[in-house]
């Protein structure tokens, strides 16, 4: 049994321990926005946040994540402004790497105010797009970056309201 | 091409029903006007009962809604906003009521393919079509609730006005019976609206599938769920084909918890041979439990192929003048080849290139009160539809495909292989099954773009003057591996070829002397199932002709942009047709003398750097998207590394319908095509590819982004396809940089730093 928190709530787990967290959230608990890609962290669509980190859950075993805070997609709640700027800037083709990107970009922003354009390049290269996005995504972080002078904080569903996305 | 699209995927003279049915009006194709003769009773009778089998149709409810359904995959060109925006603006909506639906298999849509670049280019017509015939419809009923002459009415913003009179769609729907049928004449008297009164075709607008793929919420095939599932996971044999299964063994297998045992599957479609699915509780599981399984197999006779086997092949082919089918031939190039002065011979080859669609291959299928539900991202459902009856021996009308969006197409989701094991496991276990194919298994299981081997031969008579060239290429065809009844015949009816895999060999340059032979590789046709990857043939005929272009211009001394604008004079067969290919060659060479502009060509630049120019017609000669691009790169010519800057592309597609669509399929498409031309490329080794992840293969990332201009020629033409061409031309245009940076002539994609070494020093 494994106790974690997933998008601000408290839930337990009976999977084997050396089960990828990505199967966890996607199977068990039904959120389905992150997304399997490579099952070898190399291509980032797996991406969620372990206590405001970025990390690819599809290589993360689900017994080192115990009483962590675990964020998904889901877990943004349409709130994060990198949301809003990737329909303003039209970013996803088929956007199944979408996800993983926004959630990566949104550790970026929530540690580096105002990102150089090669730091951005650099923080995301792990994230593949394979239908090519990588224009867009560009832009709507710088523009996203622009937008506010201090670090862009991510949404916090246990301080800012009860809801909790996906998770009951 | 004409022959396959019009009379395989388009249904011809249709006609087209309008009728009050619950409250709402729904709109609807009919397959035939015959159909229409020998049915009697109105309109809405016919619609509800299905008598017509509505192939397309659009619907507005009684608060003005208006639902356009799409028999399209989506799979990231956003095709559904391109079909509805032109629909809604002929009809006259209010493009912020319009929603889309992406329907599932049924036989009343017709014949079900996305691919090719063709979603736009087909439904151009009959959707204005059936837009207009609405907007008609409308306003007759809206003028008569208005008091007014329909002749004084317009239809905007999902209002019919007269004058200072005015009534929604939403209340001339609530108020209106509208019975009414046009006949296919009638229908076709409705010409697209002329450009200067579109309201949002050529407008900017959002796509409307985007805001679901930023929350996670985009259901995708891999997201299915099915009550009492099974999860699967596909043991892919040493072989794409002829592997039988000798021996199981599941020991180590049964250690894992949740597992469920294996089937060893019979597959009467032959589509997988030697297959065994792994089954457990959970996809973890299978994964494990498949690791752990012990499969012993006889061998099928690819076992030991290898990539250079296949290039050899290949080479040895194009080499034989009399091998292949002949798919041009203008003048006599044996006669000029025996009387030239002078000659060139280049070789160009290719190598194997992986789809590695970011979402792997999946199914889940479920076996229900006698009908099979598949639900899976698919391209082609009609072509595997049969082949799935086949493997589990039900009959096509009992077989659903249900769509979700696809994590990417590119052409690999044209195949629907991955159906097929998934239906067999269902049906031998009796319960609904959720098969994934983990990364390794998916690229071990893709359908990749086949090796090409390339020879082009120009030859130069006494006055240097160029009489003629010679081109065969050499692969493997995917559309001999799934659709033979495709093929047409070649030139001399010796043989049939495969279109796909030769377009762009017969291109819009005119030549007084040219043949291009078509050559199967039958050794990569044994080793894998070649597949359709993005832009297909023209991603490797484009790379032989552009590169060659350049080699001649350069031995002749000529400006290689003057060198093509040379032969771009429009005559003959390259004066094009209208309306799709009005203008012909003469709007390449428009795009071209743009281009030069666009990106200062000529201009001085720093040692080891050199800009290159190449050009494309798109997928086919009957659907031409002219295009040209410039590739700004620079060679460190102690490592051969090439650094792309700068991509600078020019698109005239006609009529852009979807403004941003078309630029980011633009975008996509391009940075494809420089993926390809750095960055990927795999190879056969023992019968298999040897990269089946990201730890070897390596596409294009953020970090390798180079600047890009992307432009599209502003006309109001027929539109055309704009899915694959950005592609075509990238390649090309990067070798003939290199060229133009260093002096080194690459040939072999993709361009590896050796190569560029080893050029170098020659």
């Amino acid at each position: 049994m494994i106790e974690f928190s997933l998008n601000g709530k408290n839930i337990r787990t009976d999977a084997e321990g050396d089960t990828p967290l990505l199967w966890v959230i996607r199977d068990e608990f039904g959120l389905k926005g992150t997304k399997f890609g490579c099952g070898i962290a190399l291509c980032g669509a797996c991406t969620v946040h372990l206590n405001g980190s970025p990390v690819r859950s599809c290589s993360l075993p689900v017994n080192a994540i115990a009483n962590t805070d675990i964020r998904t997609i889901e877990g943004l709640e349409d709130q994060h402004p990198l949301q809003e700027a990737w329909v303003e800037h039209q970013v996803p083709q088929c956007g199944y790497c979408q996800s993983g990107q926004i959630m990566q970009a949104a550790a970026l922003l929530a540690t580096n105010a105002n990102p150089s354009e090669s730091e951005i390049e650099t923080y995301m290269s792990g994230n593949l797009c394979r239908c090519m996005t990588y224009v867009r995504i560009k832009e709507a972080i710088k523009d996203v970056a622009m937008q506010s002078d201090s670090v862009v904080q991510i949404h916090n569903p246990k301080t800012e309201t009860q809801s909790t996305q996906g998770v009951t | 091409m004409t022959r396959l699209r019009k009379d395989t995927f388009v249904p011809s003279r249709r006609s087209f029903l309008i009728g009050s049915i619950g409250g709402g009006l729904m709109m609807a194709f009919a397959p035939t006007i015959n159909a229409l003769e020998v049915v009697s009773g109105g309109v809405a009778k016919q619609l509800l009962d299905k008598l017509f089998s509505p192939t397309v149709w659009f619907e507005i409810d009684n608060n003005g809604q208006i639902l356009v359904n799409i028999a399209r995959a989506e799979m990231g060109q956003h095709i559904g906003t391109a079909i509805a925006l032109i629909v809604a603006d002929e009809l006259g909506a209010d493009w912020e009521k319009v929603e889309i639906k992406h329907v599932d298999t049924d036989p009343k849509w017709g014949y079900m393919v996305t691919g090719g670049s063709w979603s736009v280019f087909q439904t151009y017509i009959p959707m204005s079509q059936a837009g207009a015939a609405g907007r008609t419809v409308l306003i007759e009923a809206g003028a008569k609730l208005l008091g007014a002459n329909p002749q004084d009415c317009k239809a905007e913003n999902s209002m019919i006005v007269a004058g200072n009179q005015s009534i929604s769609f939403a209340d001339v729907v609530k108020n209106g019976n509208i019975d009414r049928v046009f006949s296919a004449d009638e229908l076709s008297e409705f010409k697209p609206k002329n450009p200067a009164n579109r309201q949002l075709i050529s407008k900017p607008s959002k796509a409307l599938d985007i805001p679901a793929k930023t929350n996670g919420s985009a259901k995708y095939g891999i997201d299915v769920e099915l009550d009492n599932m099974v999860y699967a996971r596909p043991i892919v044999p040493p072989t794409r084909h002829g592997s039988v299964v000798k021996s199981v063994d599941d020991s180590l297998a049964k250690r894992v918890k949740g597992y469920q045992g294996y089937q060893t599957l019979k597959d009467p479609s032959d589509t997988v041979q030697g297959w065994v699915i792994v089954l457990a509780d959970t996809y973890y599981g299978a994964i494990k439990a498949g690791n752990a399984l012990r499969v012993e197999y006889d061998l099928g006779q690819t076992a030991n192929v290898s990539e250079q086997d296949i290039i050899a092949a290949g080479e040895a082919l194009v080499q034989d003048k009399e091998s292949g089918t002949l798919v041009v031939e203008e003048g006599d190039i044996t006669k000029v080849a025996g009387t030239a002065k002078t000659s060139l011979e280049s070789l160009y080859r290719t190598s194997s290139v992986l789809h590695f669609t970011l979402e792997p291959v999946n199914a889940a299928v479920e076996i229900k009160d006698g009908t099979c539900h598949i639900h899976c991202g698919n391209q082609w459902q009609s072509l595997f539809l049969p082949v799935v009856a086949k493997a589990i021996g039900m009959s096509e009308d009992k077989i659903i495909i249900h769509q979700y969006y696809l994590g990417g197409g590119f052409g690999r989701r044209l195949i629907g292989d991955y159906m097929i094991p998934a239906a067999l496991t269902a049906q031998a276990i009796g319960k609904p099954v959720k098969l994934v194919f983990t990364r390794e298994d998916d690229t071990r299981f893709d359908c990749v773009r086949s090796p090409s081997v390339q020879q082009m031969t120009a030859y130069w008579g006494e006055d240097e003057k160029l009489l003629g060239i010679e081109h065969g290429a050499a692969a493997g065809w995917p559309t001999l591996a799934v659709a033979p009844s495709l093929m047409p015949d070649g030139l001399d009816k010796k043989g049939k070829y495969d279109p796909f895999s030769i377009s762009g060999a017969d291109h819009w340059y005119t030549l007084a002397n040219h043949r291009v032979r078509a050559i199967n590789n039958p050794l990569a046709q044994k080793t894998f199932v070649p597949g359709f990857l993005r832009a297909v043939g023209p991603g490797w005929t484009g790379w032989a002709v552009e590169s060659f272009m350049d080699e001649i211009a350069h031995k002749q001394n000529i400006d290689p942009i003057d060198f093509r604008l040379s032969l771009l004079d429009a005559s003959g067969k390259n004066a094009g047709t209208s309306p799709v290919s009005v203008g012909g060659a003469k709007r390449l060479a428009q795009v071209l003398t743009e281009i030069r502009e666009r990106a200062d060509w000529g201009r001085k630049l720093p040692q080891n750097q050199g800009l290159g120019i190449a050009i494309s017609a798109g997928q086919e000669r009957d659907m031409p998207t002219w295009g040209a691009c410039v590739a700004h790169v620079e060679v460190n010519p102690k490592t051969g590394g090439v650094k792309v800057h700068k991509l600078t592309g020019l698109m005239d597609c006609g009529t852009v319908v979807h403004p941003d669509g078309a630029l980011a399929q633009t975008e996509g498409s391009m940075l494809w095509g420089m993926s390809l031309a750095l960055f990927e490329g795999t190879a056969f080794e023992e019968g298999q590819v040897k990269d089946t992840n990201l730890n070897t293969y390596s596409p294009l990332r953020m970090n390798n982004l180079p600047e890009l201009d992307i432009s599209f020629v502003q006309n109001t033409e027929f539109p055309t396809g704009l899915g694959e061409p950005g592609l075509i031309a990238v390649a090309p245009a990067i070798a003939n940089a290199i060229f133009n940076a260093v002096g080194a002539r690459v040939r072999d994609l993709p361009i590896r730093p050796e190569t560029v070494l080893a050029a170098l020093l020659t």
